[in-house]
């Protein structure tokens, strides 16, 4: 089976690690040119060498998601580095965090914010596109009950919501969107590599959870995303697919 | 990215300099000193009698007659404060046939024995001596209680047993100029917890004397220090190492999230972590220069202290036997006592101390507690340290380990020997 990505340029927001890193590395390995950014100045440089090592244009920038400006100004200047912008992964995070309503305006800016600022500035060039594609990184907490109550969780939902709605406004565009929703996933500086150092009993009982007893590794959910934002995929449309290791027990009839 | 420290540009009052690094050598520390009931008898007749060592904090004692029991080793010191402000410390015992005449802590008009009654002065003289007429011989020779010498520095009350002890300040020395900034006079004592632990006294000072343990029994901790590139300063007796608080050890990659105990640090100065973009390795600077301009808004004056020292852990041991963790809202004292008669036992007194806001009331501090291992929380860091330190005593004994092999992150613990051994000798 041929992705057909070879060619094609792609937009990742937060890629300096975990499944934005690996995303724009199987893009790279397909042949897709890449562009992203991230806050580690030393992380997107890497990232950046990596793809280009691999044969493929790529462009880096550090910013903080946070910053609208920054963001939108990145996307234009990815669209113009790369030559176009045919893939838009919307996959940064903020992350989880309890104890302040600051958390919510953080995941509201960061994780949702983004996304949306990326597609507008994105969406003239998607247009012009021959394989346009949106991949929006939920979360399986989105559905299930995880952690505790914080804007993570709902945030995730809000992002999933609009990726359903964009699919129904952008097919008469030939634009498809779609959602990927990890569950628990381990990687080098993930979260969950964090609380397996310092709170090694809640990571393994997180870990015992899972009917695989492990977490899920950055590449198979970057493998997926990959393949549903690929012309591969092009029949998906909305979908909202759950990758998770079967951690969540919920049957979606 | 290297930490970032205060130089000699900086604003600073405690000397920040890296003093030169004794070369020690690298030989195995003897074992025996852990175990060994000969070299524990030593060490009482050369070093515990002849230090100066931490009695009680001056506002245990606030007002005339109020008194406080301590003890080291196999001696009680009565410390009592006098009429005209001043503190004095006896031996705790009657001259009559050597009872134990106060316990614990309190206030007194006199410090009565309940044997029989003999009375003393808060001053230690005798003030009653019932039935005298039935000591024909008289009163004993001396005017009271066996006096000892006491005296105060920055809100703490020590005692030697050494009549012929340098001045307190001369033994500190040059530990005043590097601790007064913190003004603990400014802090209360908010816990007092005494823990019998199956180890040698020196076992435990030996754990807060490096860092390279972090690794090893707490990890949580390489998320919010750096235990790896510390500043490690030997002086005559005492020492000190820096540790860069509120950062992420070398030994681990940043995160998508700040770690919790990064988030606590900042929440405990009011700082939102949830509206902090950067990465947790640039939460420390954020938070200094915080502190710096929120400070005075909190009622909390930094205003002695340099940068670093709003994050970081200046960490000294006074010789022998008091670990100051110490930092500007709140300082964590370990005492570390010899058990009378076991070498394999010893008291962990730990106190903490927090910075008071301006015009905050101060509360009364918390009366000692004490307990056997386990039966008490001491945090988790200390927990982990407590559960670890038997299996080390016990180790000592072993024919399996010819001594300690000590290496250069363990320098503090080199110079703790050397000091030791100039004391005690080998």
């Amino acid at each position: 089976m041929d992705l057909n990505l070879a060619g094609l340029n792609a937009v990742v927001t937060g890629g300096s690690r975990g499944i934005g890193r690996e995303i724009g590395r199987q893009l790279a390995g397909e042949g897709c040119n890449v562009a992203t950014f991230g806050r580690g100045e030393t992380a997107v440089r890497e990232a950046v060498a990596e793809y280009e090592s691999l044969g493929v244009r790529a462009y880096g920038a550090t910013l903080q998601g946070r910053d609208g400006d920054a963001v939108r100004a990145w996307t234009r200047a990815a669209a113009e580095t790369l030559g176009g912008i045919d893939l838009v992964f919307a996959n940064l995070s903020a992350g989880g965090g309890t104890g302040s309503p600051g958390y919510w305006r953080r995941n509201f800016e960061i994780d949702m914010m983004s996304a949306v600022r990326t597609v507008e500035e994105a969406m003239p060039f998607l247009e012009r596109s021959r394989a346009p594609s949106i991949l929006v990184m939920g979360s399986m907490a989105s559905a299930e009950t995880f952690v505790g109550p914080m804007a993570y969780n709902g945030i995730k939902a809000a992002l999933t919501i609009w990726a359903q709605q964009l699919a129904q406004q952008l097919a008469p565009k030939g634009i498809r969107v779609n959602v990927v929703s990890p569950g628990p996933t381990l990687y080098e500086g993930s979260n969950w590599e964090m609380i397996r150092i310092a709170r090694s009993r809640i990571f393994a009982s997180a870990e015992r959870r899972h009917p695989l007893k492990r977490m899920a590794r950055p590449d198979e959910i970057a493998r997926t995303a990959v393949f549903l934002a690929s012309p591969a995929a092009s029949w998906c449309q909305g979908a909202n697919l759950l990758v998770d290791g079967g951690y969540s027990k919920r049957v979606p009839f | 990215m290297t930490i970032q420290r205060v130089t000699g540009q900086d604003f600073t009052k405690t000397p920040i300099d890296k003093a030169p690094t004794p070369d020690l050598g690298y030989e195995m520390i003897p074992k025996e000193r852990y175990i060994s009931a000969d070299y524990m008898r030593k060490e009482w007749d050369r070093l515990w009698t002849k230090v100066w060592l931490l009695g009680c904090r001056e506002d245990d004692i606030p007002e005339p007659g109020d008194y406080h029991v301590t003890s080291i080793g196999p001696e009680e010191i009565l410390i009592a404060r006098q009429a005209d402000g001043s503190v004095r410390a006896f031996y705790n015992v009657c001259l009559h046939r050597g009872n134990r005449i106060m316990v614990g802590q309190g206030h007194a008009e006199s410090f009565k024995c309940r044997y029989h009654h003999w009375d003393y002065n808060v001053d230690g003289t005798f003030r009653d001596i019932p039935d005298r007429e039935t000591f024909p011989q008289g009163a004993p020779p001396c005017s009271g209680l066996s006096e000892v010498r006491c005296d105060t520095w920055n809100s703490f009350v020590f005692f030697s047993l050494n009549p012929d002890v340098e001045p307190l300040l001369d033994y500190l020395d040059p530990l005043p100029a590097h601790l007064d900034p913190y003004h603990f006079d400014r802090m209360v004592k908010i816990m007092d917890v005494t823990v019998e632990w199956d180890c040698n006294w020196k076992t435990s000072v030996d754990a807060f004397n490096e860092s390279y343990h972090v690794q090893g029994i707490h990890p949580e901790l390489l998320y919010f220090l750096d235990d790896y590139d510390i500043q490690i300063d030997c002086y005559d007796r005492h020492s000190r190492y820096l540790v860069p608080f509120v950062t992420l050890s070398k030994r681990v990659r940043e995160t998508t999230e700040l770690p919790h105990l990064i988030k606590h640090a900042m929440q405990e100065a009011e700082m939102d972590p949830a509206d902090f973009d950067g990465q947790a390795r640039e939460v420390r600077r954020a938070l200094q220069q915080w502190k710096r301009e929120h400070g005075p808004r909190l009622g909390l004056d930094y205003s002695d202290l340099n940068d670093d020292q709003l994050t970081d852990d200046y960490h000294y041991l006074i010789f022998p036997n008091l670990t100051l963790n110490t930092h500007a809202d709140d300082l964590m004292l370990f005492r570390q006592r010899p058990h009378p008669t076991d070498p394999d036992k010893m008291y962990f007194d730990m106190y903490l101390f927090r910075l008071l806001k301006a015009g905050e009331e101060r509360p009364d501090p918390p009366r000692n507690a004490t307990y056997k291992h386990g039966e008490i929380s001491l945090g988790l860091v200390v927990d982990q340290d407590a559960y670890n330190l038997p299996g080390v005593q016990r180790g000592m004994h072993s024919n399996g380990l010819p001594g300690l092999w000590i290496g250069d992150q363990e320098l503090r613990i080199r110079h703790f020997h050397k000091v030791l051994a100039d004391y005690v000798g080998e």
